[in-house]
């Protein structure tokens, strides 16, 4: 059984997801609970700071890693009333 | 006197009610779904949001400056509703279809962009034809196969999906669309503009508006 492609909104639900989970994580642990190839990954990531929902910071050690703004913990929120609104109206 | 002779005696004010209650229910449509759609960036959600900005628009221009502005000619006003009217049809099937057509990310404009901009050329060329022949059967035939697909979009939908309950209601919502189109056609051909089924017409409209806005107000007030 193969498993069903996961739509673009549901990927960006994933990814926003686990950073909330781990409230803030490494681009390397991010990248392998996304399941995405590294290309995609990146291509995500990056429309996901430029449209403000995620953060990439650098600590005191000068490690990286990724935090939610208040756009992405909102975008959370509503989730399930985004996805109920859009398989509602078939868009 | 019965309530249509009331009505019919009434018909300018009406008239105006009539734009600005479709047009405030479309407003409210569009406003009701900006933070949802500024959450998810959908597409599909962009381009129904844009059919019912453009429902709206039609229904001002074609009413309120008709009645408003009686200087301005309805050779202008007619041609512009025209042609919103049948973009907002346009828009609402590809708020439907997206998917299929590959639609590139890059696409910063959900207004004009190389897949809708057809549609805005169509719709030029249709509100033209009818405007040159003095016609409205362009629009209508153009409504009329727009809302086909349509109802077989959301019935579709419905059947592959029906624990999504205003899924039914959409389709519903859709084949009373059609309804209305194949009954403007038969006005407008058959009866002579009957001042009464086009009373009928604009209220099937309203219900029309209604419903879509109904199943916005349920979803998005959880």
């Amino acid at each position: 059984m193969t498993a069903k492609k996961r739509e673009r909104l549901e990927v960006i639900k994933d990814i926003i997801y686990t950073i909330n989970k781990n409230h803030e994580i490494k681009p390397t642990r991010l990248l392998y609970a996304s399941n995405l190839s590294p290309q995609m990954f990146k291509e995500y990531i990056n429309e996901l700071i430029e449209k403000k929902f995620i953060q990439l910071e650098v600590d005191e050690k000068e490690k990286k890693f990724f935090s939610l703004t208040k756009k992405g913990r909102d975008f959370l929120q509503e989730y399930k009333m985004i996805e109920s609104f859009i398989e509602n109206f078939g868009l | 006197m019965d309530i249509y002779q009331i009505v019919l005696a009434n018909k300018e004010v009406l008239k105006v009610i009539y734009a600005l209650a479709i047009s405030l229910i479309c407003m409210f449509i569009v406003v009701k779904t900006d933070k949802i759609y500024k959450l998810s960036l959908h597409k599909g959600l962009r381009y129904f949001r844009n059919a019912f900005f453009f429902y709206g628009l039609a229904f001002l221009a074609r009413y309120l400056f008709g009645v408003l502005f009686p200087t301005i000619n309805y050779t202008i006003i007619f041609p512009i509703f025209e042609y919103l009217i049948i973009l907002a049809g346009f828009f609402l099937l590809y708020s439907l279809t997206w998917k299929k057509f590959n639609p590139s990310e890059k696409e910063h404009s959900s207004l004009i962009n190389s897949n809708v901009i057809i549609f805005h050329i169509m719709a030029i060329i249709l509100a033209l034809l009818d405007t040159l022949l003095g016609t409205f059967n362009f629009m209508f035939y153009s409504q009329i196969i727009i809302f086909f697909y349509a109802s077989l979009i959301a019935y579709s939908n419905y059947s592959k999906n029906s624990k999504r309950k205003f899924l039914k209601f959409y389709f519903v919502a859709m084949l009373l669309e059609l309804s209305l189109w194949v009954l403007n056609l038969l006005t407008a051909t058959l009866f002579s503009f009957n001042r009464l089924l086009l009373l009928n017409i604009g209220i099937l409209n309203i219900i029309f508006f209604l419903l879509i806005l109904y199943g916005i107000m349920k979803i998005t007030k959880k």
